[in-house]
């Protein structure tokens, strides 16, 4: 489903974010990936979102090489990912309903097919009955679950999670966790980037560390070391 | 490939006027100037046209002859006109028609008849190239039994002049404007564009393109334009009706054309150039979202 091949990325002032990296993570995979500021979990996520391009080797997402891959052709290779951001990226002025159901009129979604499935996803992420609230009448773990009602709506393959607990409490950021190892049970690949060393070592799951732009550790059920 | 619903990047568009209110209002104001100021010199060319076709035949000379001349000789006068170049044609109008059309022109004649008839013969003659107008002039100067030779070569060039100058303000004014409008518009996109940049990235990331982005702020310029050019119809309407009666009780000799005439002209005109400063400026200012 995701390979990265011998990745290497510099940026225009000189910085080598990644060195040389090789990860594979294969579909219905749950995956954290740790690391301290600067350690290149960022980049990752900027190359999978293709905001930024490689610098050399091969990187492959879902059968597309992100590198060959012209830019006209990105909003459709990002409709096969959900994303999920720490600071949730809702907007305020529209309701639970309309910000799930955006995600899906930007791609063309015709309404009575919205109409249904909004609901449903919101009941997925435990949100059934909060559609007509705005995001400043819900807490933080529920805007979280907006947010990752919206990742889900248009039926993504892929979902990739950046700090995604990062702006919320212990006792919300478990309950995101748990829905996202539920999304994880329906099948769906799950990336989650992340320094919460807590959460990560309480689900035993596959933990890719990097460090300095290259990968030190990749354990299945590991920890947070 | 999914339709999307036009109406909902109307929708947007609106919302983005809006949220930009007095900087839209700033655009509307600025491009419908403009338009009511390029309107007026485009009108006050076309009635310099219409004038000067009213003036008629400015491309003709009268040549009178020599009242003392016989009819061989001035015969012989409108055989050496024929031959010159630069004659488009030529009529000789008799001392006898002469007097006719004065008395038909001017009452106080009455008592002038044919008898005492002092009108000479003469020529009207048109020509081809007024540029050569000059040469011409000379030339029937040249010919024996030829005493006066009116031409309205002054008048023509002064209206030409006129004409020229008229025109070369109005394409500096049509430059110059319609760079002002369009920046305008590309400011009031920009601004709306900041407004919406969070709304934006996100739009990126659940996959919408470029143009899903960029067609509400494209919209956004086209009703810039054409609410613009609708008050400007209206604007130059009234200034234009104004001019008209004033010119119509004080200005006899010239003619004006009556707005009813133009308005379809100046309504489609507005909407065109209207709309196309709208798409322009929304485009420049959206031109790095049209690229990635």
């Amino acid at each position: 489903m995701i390979d990265f091949v011998n990745v290497k990325k510099a940026y225009p002032n000189g910085t080598m974010a990644l060195k040389g990296v090789n990860l594979h993570i294969d579909e219905g995979e749950f995956v954290f990936i740790v690391g301290h500021s600067g350690a290149g979990k960022t980049t990752i996520m900027k190359l999978l979102l293709r905001e930024e391009k490689i610098s050399s080797g091969q990187l492959i997402v879902g059968g597309h090489d992100l590198a060959a891959m012209s830019n006209y052709k990105v909003p459709y290779y990002r409709r096969e990912l959900g994303v999920v951001f720490q600071d949730f990226r809702l907007f305020p002025k529209k309701t639970v309903f309309e910000n799930v159901a955006f995600a899906m009129e930007v791609v063309g979604t015709p309404r009575k097919k919205i109409v249904r499935r909004v609901p449903a996803i919101l009941n997925t992420v435990n949100l059934a009955g909060k559609q007509d609230s705005f995001p400043n009448e819900i807490s933080g773990g529920e805007q979280q679950r907006v947010a990752l009602a919206r990742a889900l709506a248009n039926n993504p393959k892929i979902i990739i999670a950046d700090e995604p607990t990062g702006n919320i409490d212990p006792k919300m950021s478990l309950e995101i966790m748990s829905l996202l190892m539920k999304i994880n049970k329906l099948g769906k690949t799950v990336i989650v980037v992340t320094h919460e060393k807590n959460l990560v070592d309480y689900y035993k799951q596959r933990v890719v560390m990097l460090k300095d732009g290259l990968i030190v550790e990749d354990h299945v059920g590991g920890m947070f070391q | 490939m999914k339709r999307y619903n036009i109406f909902y990047f109307i929708g947007q568009a609106f919302a983005g006027l809006w949220r930009n209110g007095v900087m839209s209002f700033a655009s509307v104001a600025v491009l419908m100037s403009c338009l009511v100021v390029i309107g007026g010199f485009s009108l006050i060319v076309k009635n310099i046209d219409l004038n000067l076709e009213q003036f008629g035949n400015l491309n003709e000379i009268v040549v009178f002859c020599n009242t003392e001349a016989t009819e061989e000789e001035i015969v012989a006068v409108g055989e050496q006109i024929g031959k010159l170049d630069n004659i488009a044609s030529i009529r000789r109008i008799t001392k006898a028609e002469g007097l006719a059309q004065m008395k038909a022109e001017y009452d106080v004649y009455d008592d002038v008849s044919e008898e005492n008839n002092p009108l000479p013969d003469s020529y009207e003659i048109t020509y081809v190239d007024t540029e050569k107008v000059g040469e011409l002039d000379y030339q029937l100067h040249q010919i024996e039994g030829i005493t006066k030779v009116n031409n309205r070569l002054d008048l023509a060039t002064s209206i030409e002049s006129v004409k020229s100058g008229v025109m070369l303000i109005f394409v500096w004014f049509l430059a110059i404007l319609s760079v002002v409008s369009v920046f305008i518009i590309i400011n009031t996109i920009k601004l709306s564009v900041f407004a919406r940049r969070h709304e934006i990235s996100i739009m990126r990331y659940v996959g919408a393109t470029s143009w899903f982005i960029t067609l509400p702020f494209i919209f956004e310029g086209i009703i810039i334009g054409l609410f613009s050019s609708v008050i400007a119809y209206f604007a130059e309407w009234y200034i234009y009706s104004y001019i008209e009666t004033m010119v119509m009780a004080d200005l006899q000799m010239i003619s004006i054309l009556t707005f009813a005439e133009i308005k379809n002209t100046v309504l489609f005109g507005f909407m065109g150039l209207g709309v196309v400063a709208g798409i322009i400026g929304s485009s420049i200012s959206l031109s790095k979202y049209l690229k990635s």
